[in-house]
């Protein structure tokens, strides 16, 4: 199995640490992963805006970079949401359809295609979970409050396996942090807002490490978090998992 | 304009036909205690029930509005009406009705609610305007859900009911629950 | 105003947001635990979202339908192609029984055509008598929301109204005291009001009846005591059979309130003896909206509110931040098609959540309607020259891997090490109460080509 190593342009730029992590933990599991180094973004910030037509030339590049691998995977919810679900504006050639159906978020690939559960890691924390929207209500991550279903979480089930890991409960389990792409500049009072209030019930929760599977919402809650001089630190979930292995 | 124009509209922009499903009521089917799911969600939407034989109707009423006047009693077991109404009786004067008594047809379980219809009053503003209402019901005529009460209702003559379900309520004043907003203030079912 | 900048000034009183928003949580938690005890909860969304869909694939042969039965029944049908002609049906009916006085339970569809200042206009007093909407009309406001009008209403607020309006003493906001006054102060106008004025939450094709909903009664006290009854529905509120007003009926109430059913759920089939009863057909753009295939399905929606109480960002900006009829996630959808221009800002008041569409019991995929609203108010209505350009050139930059490279490094180099003052100043509204992260020594790129160079 020839797993394309998908980072999400931000985090290349600004978070490599979680890119490092991703890369590390899929080799660790013993997946041959590799880093094609032409990729740019996959779009979403500007379908996200309404530019879904400007995007298509850097849904063509990502099309271009991974169409040659078994699977593609990247550490983020979103970022994979919006290559399964709106890259149906591409012409649907087989390339494009095999990198749709073959795109996975990091830790759906492991807990799916790999059927690993336990990672081996330490990480003796007490650690909020961020269920990051697209993950949970796009791609399927978890079980979702408004639905009647029975709980379920990709997520919840791979940190509870990091020994030493508490997982907190919080008051909303699956409320947005307001990031939102470019809603967190255009509607930035009400971005802020939710982003404080995710904060304060993780705060009020006794959270230490607030984690997920988006960098973006971590991103946003970071920025509040230091801001505000708040004490808890984030972390992407990968780099929980590659703690200690 | 009006109705050529809608009907042009629509027939020329609908989408292609999608078939209607038939609703298979067994999906929701649950072997509840009717008696008790229904007297339990009487209550959680702010009605009274009470469970007695018919013979001590009257005594009961009685005793939960011992200071009630003007009462009309549609359900023929209850000999406690002191005003009579009928077809002809004019709804504005039932402004000042103190307690109603009317037989209900049936009651579902799922929400607390009872089937009554002009068929059990002749002057349709009586269980609103009354201040108080009790409703009679038998134990017999329990069903657990809404899909079986449409069927129940499918056959009858068609003119106004309703599916009545505890005392009038409102919280629009910053959420907070106040039971007697324009309709009855209370609710009783006396259950037979 | 956009609904950004109506929202930043909801934001600057942050204790009434916290109010608010945690009001309408505690609706949709009363929601869910609703929703828990009912077997079959999804199933039955599915049935709802299936019987709507045929619907809209059938929508003039039910309304055709419709009337026939409702006229053999003897209740007089009308077809408004717009608000316009609708006001003008609903005046004609009341100035043929010489009606001054009108009482009238909620109806969103009046609000749309806003009846009540057309008919004010004409001389006819009209009185909303759910308390909500009662409450609102007093303070002459809309609505700000299509099922608790007057959520952003502090219970002090309404004290004083009632004082100055209906002659209440001070209680601090009792809420008793208060729905007791409205109570003597709404009877008084059902006994004397010549007309009623109801909306429909359901008309049956098959039977030709119709069905309204309240917890108050306000309906009911209005049309049976008023000689006339003018219901008004817009066309989507036809449903096919009345065995599927179970279906319709069992998730209502739930999605809405998290009550079971409404106190009254009130089936009109035929006028009382000697009284009149119509029913005024609406288009107002439906018909349009039925030709958009991407949005069609929007017309589903059986007003239960539900996606304004899960929305966080309509907790957090109150329904008026929308200045739309109906505001909030369904009204983001709708109001576009009626509006575009003044509703543009309406699909990017979102972060495309989904939890609107995971509580909507008829299955709109709000969060998709969203999204493909942006695409189209972006081709059609002229964007801030600003953002058009910083996007489309981030388009070109994206699709040149070389180009991206550069800018990357350019974008990092900027972060790390201009002057604060210059990142954070009023342009930057990320830093306005945000951190930006902090740039690290190199990027991704960099260090697996340094990591495949050193083997």
């Amino acid at each position: 199995m020839k797993v394309g190593l998908f980072i999400p342009c931000y985090i290349n730029q600004l978070y490599p640490q979680v890119g490092i992590a991703t890369l590390e933990l899929l080799e660790k599991l013993g997946v041959d992963v590799i880093y094609p180094s032409n990729q740019t973004c996959c779009g979403q910030p500007l379908g996200n805006s309404g530019y879904e037509d400007d995007a298509k030339g850097a849904c063509q590049v990502f099309v271009e970079n991974f169409k040659e691998y078994d699977y593609i995977v990247g550490p983020s919810g979103s970022c994979i949401y919006h290559v399964k679900k709106h890259f149906d504006i591409l012409e649907q050639t087989p390339d494009v359809i095999k990198v749709r159906n073959n795109a996975y978020e990091l830790c759906e690939f492991i807990t799916k295609v790999l059927g690993i559960k336990d990672v081996g890691a330490k990480f003796p924390h007490k650690v909020g979970l961020h269920k990051s929207c697209h993950g949970l209500r796009g791609l399927k991550l978890g079980s979702c409050s408004e639905k009647m279903e029975p709980h379920y979480s990709t997520e919840e089930d791979l940190l509870n396996n990091v020994e030493g890991v508490k997982l907190m409960p919080l008051n909303r389990k699956d409320e947005c942090c307001g990031f939102g792409g470019t809603f967190s500049v255009f509607e930035e009072a009400i971005s802020v807002k939710m982003g404080k209030d995710r904060i304060q019930d993780h705060l009020d929760n006794g959270v230490e490490v607030l984690t997920g599977a988006d960098h973006s919402c971590l991103m946003h809650l970071e920025g509040l978090l230091n801001r505000n001089k708040q004490p808890i630190k984030v972390m992407h979930i990968a780099e929980i998992l590659n703690s200690s292995i | 304009m009006g109705r050529q124009s809608i009907l042009k509209s629509i027939k020329t922009n609908k989408p292609e036909l999608v078939e209607l499903q038939t609703i298979d009521a067994n999906l929701f089917f649950e072997d509840i205690d009717l008696i008790e799911t229904f007297k339990s969600n009487v209550k959680l939407v702010g009605g009274n029930i009470i469970e007695l034989n018919q013979a001590d109707l009257d005594v009961q009423i009685k005793e939960l509005y011992p200071n009630v006047n003007k009462i009309v009693a549609l359900d023929p077991s209850s000999k406690l009406g002191t005003i009579s109404i009928s077809k002809d009786t004019d709804p504005h004067s039932l402004e000042t009705i103190d307690l109603a008594i009317i037989k209900g047809e049936f009651g579902v379980a799922e929400n607390g609610s009872v089937w009554i219809s002009e068929e059990s009053f002749p002057i349709r503003v009586l269980p609103f305007i009354t201040n108080d209402l009790v409703i009679v019901l038998s134990k017999k005529d329990l069903c657990e859900n809404l899909h079986i009460a449409y069927q129940k209702i499918a056959d009858r003559n068609r003119t106004f009911g309703l599916f009545l379900s505890g005392p009038s309520k409102t919280a629009d004043i910053e959420q907070c629950l106040v039971i007697g907003a324009q309709g009855a203030m209370s609710l009783t079912i006396i259950l037979v | 105003m956009s609904h950004s900048e109506k929202a930043a000034i909801f934001n600057k009183d942050e204790a009434k947001v916290n109010w608010h928003d945690k009001a309408l949580w505690f609706v949709r938690e009363k929601r869910d635990t609703s929703a828990h005890k009912v077997k079959g909860w999804e199933e039955l969304r599915n049935l709802a979202s299936g019987i709507k869909a045929n619907v809209l694939s059938n929508l003039d042969n039910y309304l055709i339908e419709f009337e026939a039965n409702a006229q053999k029944n003897g209740i007089k049908v009308h077809w408004a192609s717009n608000a316009e002609e609708h006001n003008k049906i609903v005046h004609k009916i009341l100035a043929k029984h010489k009606a001054k006085k009108v009482v009238k339970s909620k109806s969103m569809l009046t609000e749309e055509c806003h009846l009540n200042p057309y008919l004010e206009n004409e001389g006819i007093e009209v009185i909303d008598t759910d308390l909500g909407e009662r409450i609102v009309q007093l303070a002459k406001e809309p609505p700000s929301h299509i099922v608790l009008p007057a959520i952003h209403k502090t219970k002090e607020e309404v004290d004083e109204l009632f004082q100055e309006h209906l002659g209440t003493t001070p209680s601090n906001g009792n809420p008793e005291y208060l729905t007791n006054e409205a109570r003597k102060h709404l009877r008084d106008k059902f006994l004397k009001a010549d007309a009623a004025i109801t909306g429909v939450n359901f008309a049956v094709a098959e039977t030709g009846g119709f069905v309204v909903c309240t917890n108050e009664g306000n309906a009911d006290m209005g049309s049976h005591l008023a000689k006339v009854h003018i219901a008004c529905m817009g066309i989507e509120k036809i449903i096919p059979k009345e065995e599927h007003l179970g279906v319709f009926l069992r998730l209502l109430a739930r999605s809405s309130t998290g009550q079971p059913i409404t106190t009254y759920s009130s089936h009109f089939n035929k006028p009382a003896e000697g009284r009149e009863m119509h029913i005024v057909i609406v288009d107002n753009g439906r018909t349009e909206q039925l030709s958009r295939e991407e949005f069609r399905s929007s017309l589903s929606c059986i007003r239960c509110g539900a996606c304004m109480n899960t929305c966080p960002i309509y907790r957090r900006s109150g329904g008026h931040s929308y200045d739309a009829t109906i505001p909030g996630p369904i009204g983001s959808i709708l109001s576009p098609g009626m509006d575009m221009k003044k509703h543009s800002s309406l699909p990017f008041a979102s972060t495309l959540c989904g939890s609107c569409s995971n509580v909507c019991p008829v299955k709109i995929n709000i969060h998709e309607q969203l999204y493909a609203w942006r695409q189209v108010i972006v081709k059609e209505q002229k964007q801030p020259i600003i953002k058009k350009s910083i996007l489309k050139i981030t388009g070109a930059v994206l699709a040149r891997p070389t180009l991206y490279s550069f800018m990357g490094k350019s974008v990092r180099f900027m972060l790390k090490y201009a002057p604060k003052f210059m990142i954070y100043s009023k342009l930057n509204a990320w830093g306005k109460a945000r951190d930006l992260p902090e740039v690290k020594n190199g990027n991704f790129d960099q260090w697996y080509k340094n990591r495949e160079k050193n083997g």
